[in-house]
C-alpha cells in the first residue's frame, strides 16, 4: 500500500494537534465560566436566603407575620431577575414574585444545594430551604429563591460558538502551517529527485550539493552520490570495455575479410588457397580464446559459485606451473623460483590459472638471465603469494587500470602473441571470487603482483562467487591418457 | 568405425560429417532429436557427436532416452554455453564428454578417438616404434637410430603422448592438459617451445622427420611425409 504524502501527513497532525489543544483549553475555559457563574449564583443566593431568613426569626407574632410580604416588597426592589417564593407548612403561600416556577421537587426537598431548570426559554437556578419563624409552637416556613440566568446561557452559548469558529480557524491555519513546514522541511528531497531525474547513462556527473542539505539528509545525499560516483565509474568501464570489445573484434574480422576478398579476386594455386585458410584458422582461434576469456569473465561477474574448494598446496600448483613454463623461460634465458609455501581452501584449477597468467605475463617482461621469483607466506588469515619480475617498470598511471580488460601498458603491443590482454582480468575475477584481495606494484626496477587468499571458506563473503574455470577445466577432465 | 552426427545447424553438422567421414569414420547427420533418437537406438554406433539445443527433442532428453534404453555407447555432447550447470546436467545425464562452441575441430577429432579408444582399451606394448624411433615405456629411455637420446621427464611424457597417439593431429591445449595438467586455454606459446625443444633432441640429426606441425591445429607424429 502507498503511504500518504509527508505533506499531507504532517498537515492533518498539525491540524488534529491545534484542533485538541484549542478544544481543551476551550472546555476547561467554559467550565471555569461555568463554576464562576454557579458559584456567584450560589452566593447571591444564599444571601438573600440569610435576609429573609433573619427577617422571619425576628418575627414573633402571627400580627408581625402579616407584615413580612410588604416588607419582602421593599427587600427585593431592584431585584427584577429574583423569584421568591414563601409559604408555611400548610401550604399557605405568604409572598410570591419573580416568574420562576419552583418545581416542587426542590420545594419539598429543601434543599440547601442550588439547583438548575429550564423554563421555556429561561433558565433559572434556585435553592429552598426551611425557614423558622420567631413564634412559638409555629413550623419552619419553606423559602424557595431562584435567580434568571437565562444570560448566563447566552454567553456561554457565544463562547461555544466562537469556540468552534477559534477551533476550525486554528485549526486550518495549523495546517497550513504544517503544510509549509513539510513543504519547506521537503525541499531538500525535491532538488535531490531533480538531480535523480536528470541521471541516465551519458550523464552520471550530477552530485546532490551537500553543504546546502539539513543534517538529517546530509547521510542519504552522502550515499546517494557515492552510488552515483560507483555507477559513474561502472559505467565508464562498461563504456569503454564495449568499445574495446568492439575494436578487438574488429581487428581480426577484418583480417578475414581482406584475406578472402583478395585471396578471391583471382584464381589461385591450391597451395595459396590453403595459405589463406590456415591465416584464417589462426584468426579464427584468436577469436574463439577470445569470447571464451570473456565469457569466463562474464560469469565471474555475474557471480557464479566457485564449483569446487578444496585445500590446494600453492606451492605443489606453482612447482606444476613452473615446470609448464620451464621451457618458455629457458628459452628467454629466465629463471623461475619458488619459494616458501602454503594452503588454501579453493578452485585447484582455476587458482592455477590464475597464478599461471601472472607467471607467464612475468616471464614475457624479464630480461635474459634475471629471474621470476614467487613467493608463498602463509599467515594466521590468508596465504600471501608474491609473484616478482625485475624488468621494465608499469607507468604509475597504468596502475589502476592494470587488471582492466583489455587494457594494455603498451598499446603498441596489440598484434603480438600475448592475447588479448584479458589474462589479468580473469586473474583478479579468480582471486576475487576466492575473496582475496590482487595488488600491483612497480618500482625500482621491479614489477610485484601479490594476491592474498582467505584461510577460511567463506571468509572473504565471496563464497557465491563466480567463475568456470571448472567448467572449462573439467572438460579436460575427463579425457584420460591413452 | 560408425559415429551418429546429431546437429540442427545446417552448416556445423555438414562439416562435422565432412571432418569426420575424411578423418576414416563412417557417419549420420540427423537434424533434430527425434530422427537422432530413433537412428539411436535402431542402428548400430560406436559413438554419438549429439548437440544440446535441438528441435522437436532437446540433447537432455534424447541422452536420457538413450540411456534409458540401455545403450552404452560414448556420447560426446555439443553446448554453446560454457556453463557449470550445462555440464553437470550433461554428465549426469550420462554424457561421457562435452565440449563448448566455438571448438577447434581438431579437439572435436582428438576427443571422439580418445573415447572410442577407452571401450577398447589393447594392452600396449612396452616399447612404442616409429620409423627409426623407440620409446620403451617401461624404462622410460629413448632410442633413435640406435643412439640413446636423454629426454627430461616431461620432454618424455611428451614423446609418449605423441607416439602412443602417433598418426593424430592433437590439439595444444589437449597436449598441455594431458602432459602438465594444465586444464586451461594458456595464452602462452608453452607447448610450442616444447615440441620445438623435443625436435631438436628427437629430430633434428635424424631423417625423416616424425614430428609434424599441422598448422593452426595441432602437432602429429608419424612416418610418412604424407600432406595433409
Amino acid at each position: 500500500m502507498k503511504r500518504p504524502s509527508i505533506t499531507l501527513w504532517l498537515s492533518l497532525v498539525f491540524a488534529v494537534a491545534a484542533a485538541t489543544v484549542l478544544l481543551g483549553v476551550g472546555h476547561f475555559l467554559r467550565q471555569s465560566v461555568e463554576d464562576h457563574f454557579a458559584h456567584g449564583d450560589a452566593e447571591e443566593l444564599s444571601g438573600k436566603l440569610e435576609l429573609i431568613r433573619h427577617l422571619l426569626v425576628k418575627v414573633r407574632s402571627t400580627a408581625e407575620l402579616d407584615a413580612v410580604p410588604q416588607q419582602l416588597e421593599d427587600a427585593l426592589v431592584g431585584h427584577a431577575d429574583l423569584s421568591v417564593l414563601l409559604r408555611d407548612s400548610r401550604r399557605r403561600i405568604w409572598f410570591a414574585a419573580g416568574g420562576a416556577d419552583f418545581p416542587v421537587a426542590l420545594l419539598q426537598a429543601a434543599a440547601a444545594q442550588p439547583r438548575a431548570w429550564q423554563q421555556g426559554p429561561r433558565l433559572f437556578r434556585g435553592l429552598a430551604a426551611a425557614v423558622p419563624t420567631g413564634i412559638a409552637g409555629e413550623p419552619p416556613f419553606t423559602l424557595a429563591i431562584a435567580l434568571d440566568t437565562t444570560y448566563h446561557g447566552e454567553f456561554l452559548d457565544k463562547f461555544h460558538d466562537a469556540l468552534w469558529v477559534a477551533l476550525a480557524v486554528g485549526a486550518l491555519l495549523m495546517a497550513v502551517a504544517g503544510w509549509g513546514a513539510a513543504y519547506r522541511g521537503l525541499a531538500p528531497l525535491r532538488r535531490m529527485a531533480v538531480v535523480a531525474r536528470n541521471v541516465s547513462a551519458n550523464r552520471l556527473t550530477d552530485r546532490l550539493p551537500l553543504d546546502r542539505a539539513p543534517a538529517e539528509l546530509t547521510e542519504l545525499g552522502a550515499a546517494f552520490n557515492d552510488m552515483l560516483g560507483r555507477l559513474e565509474d561502472s559505467f565508464r568501464r562498461l563504456s569503454d570495455f564495449s568499445s574495446d570489445l568492439a575494436h578487438e573484434l574488429r581487428t581480426p574480422i577484418s583480417n578475414l575479410m581482406t584475406q578472402t576478398q583478395v585471396a578471391l579476386s583471382r584464381t589461385r594455386s591450391a597451395e595459396e588457397y590453403r595459405e589463406v585458410l590456415y591465416s584464417n584458422l589462426e584468426e579464427y582461434e584468436r577469436l574463439a580464446r577470445m569470447i571464451a576469456d570473456m565469457l569466463f569473465l562474464a560469469q565471474a561477474d555475474h557471480g557464479l559459485a566457485v564449483p569446487h574448494k578444496e585445500p590446494v598446496d600453492l606451492a605443489a600448483e606453482v612447482r606444476q606451473l613452473i615446470e609448464f613454463y620451464e621451457p618458455l623461460a629457458e628459452e628467454g634465458g629466465v629463471k623461475l623460483i619458488c619459494l616458501g609455501g602454503g594452503v588454501a581452501p579453493g578452485d585447484r584449477i582455476m587458482i592455477r590459472r590464475a597464478i599461471g597468467n601472472l607467471l607467464s605475463n612475468a616471464i614475457r617482461f624479464t630480461p635474459r638471465g634475471c629471474a621470476v621469483s614467487v613467493t608463498l607466506e602463509q599467515g594466521a588469515e590468508a596465504v600471501v603469494t608474491t609473484v616478482e619480475n625485475p624488468g621494465p617498470e608499469i607507468p604509475p598511471e597504468h596502475l589502476p587500470r592494470i587488471f582492466d580488460r583489455f587494457h594494455r601498458v603498451d598499446p603498441s603491443r596489440h598484434k603480438s602473441s600475448d592475447g588479448a590482454g584479458l589474462g589479468l582480468a580473469i586473474t583478479r575475477s579468480i582471486i576475487e571470487a576466492h575473496g582475496g584481495v590482487i595488488q600491483v606494484s612497480s618500482g625500482h626496477g621491479k614489477t610485484r603482483f601479490e594476491f592474498s587468499l582467505p584461510r577460511k571458506t567463506g571468509g572473504g563473503g565471496h563464497d557465491e562467487a563466480k567463475g568456470d574455470g571448472a567448467a572449462s577445466a573439467s572438460r579436460h577432465r575427463f579425457l584420460e591418457t591413452g | 568405425m560408425k559415429i551418429l552426427i546429431v546437429e540442427d545447424e545446417p552448416k556445423t553438422g555438414d562439416y562435422l560429417r565432412q571432418g569426420l567421414s575424411e578423418a576414416g569414420f563412417v557417419t549420420d547427420l540427423v537434424r533434430d532429436g527425434v530422427d537422432g533418437l530413433h537412428q539411436a537406438l535402431h542402428e548400430s554406433y560406436d559413438l554419438i557427436v549429439l548437440d544440446v539445443m535441438l528441435p522437436s527433442l532437446d540433447g537432455w532428453r534424447v541422452l536420457q532416452s538413450i540411456r534409458g534404453a540401455g545403450k552404452e555407447m560414448p556420447i560426446l555432447f555439443l553446448t554453446a554455453r560454457d556453463g557449470v550447470n550445462d555440464r553437470v546436467k550433461g554428465l549426469e545425464s550420462g554424457a561421457d564428454d562435452y565440449l563448448v562452441k566455438p571448438f577447434a575441430f581438431s579437439e572435436l577429432l582428438a576427443r571422439v578417438r580418445t573415447l572410442l579408444r577407452r571401450g577398447a582399451r589393447t594392452h600396449e606394448p612396452d616399447t612404442l616404434r616409429v620409423a627409426d624411433l623407440e620409446v620403451d615405456l617401461r624404462r622410460r629411455r629413448v632410442m633413435r637410430g640406435g643412439r640413446r637420446i636423454d629426454l627430461t621427464a616431461k620432454e618424455f611424457a611428451l614423446l609418449e603422448l605423441l607416439t602412443r597417439r602417433r598418426g593424430e593431429v592433437l590439439p595444444r591445449s589437449l597436449i598441455a592438459s594431458q602432459v602438465w595438467d594444465m586444464n586451461f586455454d594458456s595464452d602462452s606459446n608453452v607447448v610450442e617451445v616444447a615440441i620445438r625443444r623435443l625436435r631438436a633432441k628427437v629430430d633434428d640429426d635424424f631423417e625423416p622427420r616424425l614430428i609434424r606441425t599441422v598448422r593452426g591445429m595441432g602437432y602429429v607424429l608419424e612416418a610418412e611425409d604424407a600432406p595433409r
